[in-house]
């Protein structure tokens, strides 16, 4: 009743697809990581505008389901405020501005979680507040953070399964699309779920790798 | 009668007139305190007395709101006449005094993520951007002091805490700093790991530090140091030596807190004195 030779004759597609994928991720990943950071040090740094921005950043980008803020990227923008923007820059806008809230939690929190007494120490020989975050705190800060930061990752790649509602041709659209001369949605889903499986589990297994190595 | 005031000298360490508070509680009240060069000063009190907050005042760790301080005759806090709150003198300047003030924390605060050698090169390598040579082989020499230059490649996880905190005088010294802050360095360690740091500091009072040490080990204050400095409610109770503050005490306060610590520092006089 199967038959797995439609994934075959269309590989070409799915090919093109999970590139598209792919560098969704790579770029809405370094994007929200950059992003994350600023609004990260937003929230930890001594002046009172900037802690309270960038918790509303985080708790607006939390609170908002990604499908309904990718929906309005692409289509609110242009009719509220008479901005033209492509579906592939409102993709990238949408996810980098949602895994951003998300980096900078993880990033917050692991600047956070290390002891006072080591900043003390830090200060204490009379290091300055930057030479004290690179050489004390975000060594210290980045090994807790690893595990939190590789899991978010993975979250970001699977949603990027959403831009296809906006017609970004990713591996999800693909596979609707083969589906749709095919016939045979059942076979192509399955195919895209064990793609994402045979990427995403060796990429859990190193981001554990990278932690124990530490 | 003060030591601070019997000797002619300009003292080390200046503090007029401090003040701190949290909230509504003030923790220090309108402290002034000298030391002088090779002092050993116990700072003792019972806990909220202020004590650990004004050591960390000293290297500015937690932020006076009134006052001015000096340390080797360069002013490191005031409170210009008139201003409500006082403020450091630049941040590059406080950054530059606390290289000269060593701290020893009462949990250690070693770098786990560097070998004890790294520990203790790290004031000198980043702070001073000091030649990586003669940082090492000083570095080497003050473990060896301590007695850990053996667990020089050792991570601080793997040391005791008597280790540990060993380990972090010798980071504090390596900074060679004009005096050496001790925030309670024994409170957190097993009674049977003490003594060995204790030692480790009695032999660096030998050697004429000037030692200021928040303790609760009235041996060490009355074997060690010159002087004892008790602080209740955030202001100075008394201040003199060790004997006539502790053993003949004018004040009730002092007197109720000796009592309390007597059967520990009988514990510890044997200790000490066979060293």
């Amino acid at each position: 009743m199967f038959d797995w030779s439609v994934i075959f004759q269309n590989t070409d597609l799915i090919v093109k697809g999970l590139g598209i994928t792919i560098y969704y991720t790579v770029l809405t990943t370094v994007l929200g990581l950059v992003i994350g950071l600023v609004i990260a040090v937003a929230q930890i740094c001594g002046f009172r505008f900037f802690n309270w921005a960038g918790r509303l950043f985080v708790e607006f980008f939390r609170n908002v389901p990604l499908l309904v803020w990718l929906l309005w990227s692409y289509y609110a923008l242009p009719i509220f405020f008479g901005i033209n923007i492509s579906k592939q820059a409102a993709g990238i806008m949408a996810l980098s501005l949602y895994g951003a809230a998300y980096y900078a939690e993880i990033l917050r929190a692991g600047i956070q979680s290390l002891e006072r007494g080591q900043s003390d120490a830090a200060r204490a020989l009379g290091m300055s507040g930057a030479q004290a975050m690179r050489r004390i705190i975000l060594p210290q800060a980045f090994r807790r953070m690893i595990p939190p930061l590789a899991g978010q990752t993975i979250i970001q790649m699977k949603n990027t399964t959403l831009l296809s509602v906006i017609t970004v041709p990713d591996l999800l659209y693909q596979a609707g699309y083969i589906s749709s001369f095919t016939y045979r949605p059942m076979e192509i889903y399955t195919a895209i779920g064990v793609v994402f499986l045979l990427i995403l589990i060796p990429s859990n297994y190193i981001a554990r790798k990278l932690e124990g190595h530490n | 009668m003060t030591s601070s005031q019997t000797s002619g000298t300009a003292p080390l360490v200046s503090i007029r007139g401090l003040s701190k508070s949290y909230g509504q509680h003030q923790v220090l009240k309108n402290i002034d305190l000298d030391v002088h060069e090779g002092e050993v000063v116990a700072l003792l009190g019972s806990s909220g007395s202020g004590k650990t907050t004004l050591l960390r005042c000293i290297n500015l760790l937690e932020i006076p709101d009134k006052g001015r301080i000096e340390i080797g005759g360069s002013a490191i806090f005031d409170t210009p006449a008139g201003a409500g709150r006082g403020a450091a003198v630049s941040q590059r300047q406080v950054n530059g005094l606390r290289s000269r003030v060593g701290m020893v924390f009462q949990h250690f605060n070693l770098f786990p993520h560097m070998s004890v050698l790294e520990n203790v090169m790290e004031g000198p390598r980043t702070v001073l951007k000091e030649n990586p040579a003669t940082n090492r082989d000083r570095a080497m020499d003050y473990l060896g002091k301590v007695g850990m230059a053996s667990f020089a490649d050792r991570r601080p996880d793997k040391l005791s805490g008597g280790q540990k905190q060993r380990v972090s005088i010798a980071r504090a010294l390596n900074m060679r700093p004009q005096v050496m802050l001790f925030d309670e360095p024994t409170s957190a360690l097993d009674p049977e790991l003490v003594g060995e740091v204790l030692e480790t500091m009695m032999s660096l009072a030998k050697e004429g530090m000037t030692m200021i040490v928040v303790t609760h080990e009235l041996g060490f204050a009355l074997e060690v140091a010159s002087r004892v400095v008790f602080l209740d409610q955030g202001c100075i109770d008394a201040d003199g030596p060790p004997a006539d503050v502790l053993l003949h005490p004018t004040s009730d306060r002092v007197q109720s807190f000796v009592n309390r610590f007597h059967a520990t520092a009988e514990l510890m006089r044997p200790l000490l004195q066979n060293n």
